[in-house]
């Protein structure tokens, strides 16, 4: 059946995607992967969410099989949620469907047969457009279209071959050492201008006085190690959209501000007046941060 | 000798990028790098062709410009290099990259392995390792941040949202590493004089019979611009300023 198809391993972006594809106006078809998936997702109007059975616990490996099931149905548009396991299973779809992808769109519209979209370059200094026609593929991050509640869903299994060439050796959850920035309502991110790893303590100070949770930029986790990965926002990295964003001692280069532009508030306190982070800022203290912190913080103690 | 290939992207950087008053975009002074993630996946390349026995190569998509990119790479402790060479290259999107570099992949012999990054620091789309796999038909795993190698399989460990996963596959297979799997180490002088002499491969699109027409039209690139109110702080003293800030952050409703 013609219409636009959704899947998503996470259960929120999903209905963010149902809710996107239905105010398309065309018929809606939502992929899972469980019951209880399907279940989560059923209020936010698909025509049907198809469960797909197989035996096989690595759903990348159902790219292929996806693929001639799109095919077969006459679908006009894939669309995926921008997770890991999203983005992988859209390529290996757009690859086997040898069809046109865009991955993690700022914005699209479907019409005619066409979806327009927008997408980040370099980093996320630029922005460019990109129009797909025919079957096509596109993945969309969190909070791009907001998920309305509507008809409920008819659920129908659907069996599906998978390549089983890729083996399930082990899942290890991974133990969150921090925070989800990405849910974070004020984040304070600390950049190279903090001179050790010791003075983190000094902004857990102001953190904890805001009720803020503490990130940072990618030097500080992948070069000095001082916070987990997870820590770091920009666009290999956390994607945040706090109230307040506050940085210590970063310079705003482009990959990280793309992890930053949804957030209402920016702040930047850097002894540099020249550091691109000043434009991307609402407000700015151009100063010491080893002066400033300890300022702020009493002042927001005894305000 | 299996090969290891590194598939890489030459690219402007962005850094050197001027978004002018109107929005446009300037890179006539901008230089070009090896993307950022790419370098790597080259030395990911170069620890697993060691674990194989096996040879290190480098291949990549490029138009005249991507000539410079080459000695570069085999400074970094790749045995060899291919180069497709179109201009095309230049408008290329993802399906034709992908489908240009799985039929370069079928001429090169023996492959065992196919290692790229997650994605180029241009566009950043995260599509080449899976659509490569699906244009060969061969295994993908991506996201992986550990490979070993055990008998005739890789395994290999990924990072997904919210475990570790490790997967085993037999190789041929295609794999796209996190930047975290090796750390890029500077290239020694003696690694970049041996660059030189080092086998280069061109190709051209004819010898590989790929459409190079791109399936997504690109329209209009323009600068990002943020808008924000840009008020920085100017009072004497820093105690004044931090009182100012919190004022501030009142009115916005924010604290």
């Amino acid at each position: 059946m013609a219409g636009i198809y959704v899947y998503c391993d996470n259960d929120n972006l999903a209905a963010e995607l149902l809710s996107f594809a239905k105010k398309e106006g065309q018929a809606v078809y939502a992929l899972t992967f469980s019951q209880e998936a399907a279940e989560k997702i059923q209020d936010f109007g698909a025509d049907k969410i198809y469960v797909i059975k197989g035996n096989c616990p690595v759903i990348e490996s159902y790219g292929k099989a996806i693929a001639e099931f799109l095919k077969n149905q006459a679908a006009d548009l894939f669309v995926v949620g921008a997770t890991p396991r999203g983005r992988d299973i859209a390529a290996r779809v757009a690859g086997y469907l040898n069809c046109g992808m865009v991955s993690d769109v700022l914005s699209a519209r479907y019409t005619d047969g066409k979806v327009a979209t927008e997408k980040m370059m370099y980093g996320g200094a630029a922005v460019q457009q990109v129009v797909l026609e025919g079957l096509s593929v596109i993945t969309v991050p969190a909070g791009k279209f907001e998920a309305a509640e509507s008809n409920s869903s008819a659920i129908e299994t659907l069996s599906l071959e998978a390549d089983n060439r890729v083996t399930l050796v082990e899942t290890t959850p991974i133990k969150k050492e921090g925070v989800d920035l990405s849910l974070a309502d004020k984040v304070i991110c600390i950049g190279l201008g903090m001179e050790k790893k010791e003075d983190i303590r000094i902004a857990q100070g102001l953190a904890d006085v805001l009720g803020a949770e503490i990130g940072c930029t990618r030097s500080i986790a992948e070069e000095r190690h001082w916070l987990p990965v997870e820590q770091y926002i920009g666009i290999s990295g956390a994607i945040i959209r706090p109230q307040l964003y506050l940085s210590l001692g970063v310079s705003g280069q482009v990959q990280h501000l793309a992890g930053i532009r949804d957030a209402k508030i920016i702040v930047a306190v850097d002894t540099n007046e020249k550091a691109p982070i000043f434009k991307a800022a609402d407000y700015g203290i151009v100063g010491d941060m080893y002066e400033i912190i300890p300022l702020l913080t009493e002042t927001l103690k005894n305000s | 000798m299996s090969k290891v290939i590194a598939c890489y992207k030459w690219v402007i950087d962005e850094a050197d990028m001027k978004i002018n008053q109107d929005l446009s975009i300037d890179v006539r002074n901008a230089k070009s790098k090896v993307s950022d993630y790419d370098r790597n996946a080259i030395e990911a390349a170069v620890q697993v062709a060691k674990m194989l026995g096996g040879k290190a190569v480098a291949l990549t998509f490029g138009t005249s410009k991507a000539k410079q990119s080459i000695k570069d790479v085999l400074s970094r402790g790749l045995d060899e290099s291919f180069w497709l060479n179109a201009e095309e290259a230049a408008n290329a999107d993802n399906a034709v990259t992908a489908n240009v570099l799985a039929a370069a992949i079928k001429k090169i012999e023996d492959v065992s392995l196919i290692i790229c990054a997650e994605g180029a620091s241009d566009t950043y789309a995260r599509q080449t390792a899976p659509r490569i796999g699906a244009a060969l038909d061969l295994p993908v795993i991506t996201s992986v941040t550990n490979i070993a190698i055990q008998g005739e399989d890789l395994i290999a460990v990924r990072k997904l949202q919210d475990c570790l996963e490790t997967v085993k596959v037999k190789l041929p297979a295609v794999v796209a590493v996190l930047p975290e799997i090796y750390k890029v180490p500077i290239p020694s002088l003696k690694a970049v004089l041996a660059a030189g002499k080092k086998p280069v491969t061109e190709y051209k699109p004819e010898e590989l019979g790929i459409d190079l027409t791109p399936l997504a039209k690109a329209g209009q690139l323009k600068g990002y611009f943020m808008k924000r109110k840009n008020i920085i702080l100017d009072q004497e003293d820093s105690a004044t300023k931090a009182i100012e800030l919190v004022k501030y952050l009142k009115k916005e409703g924010v604290i």
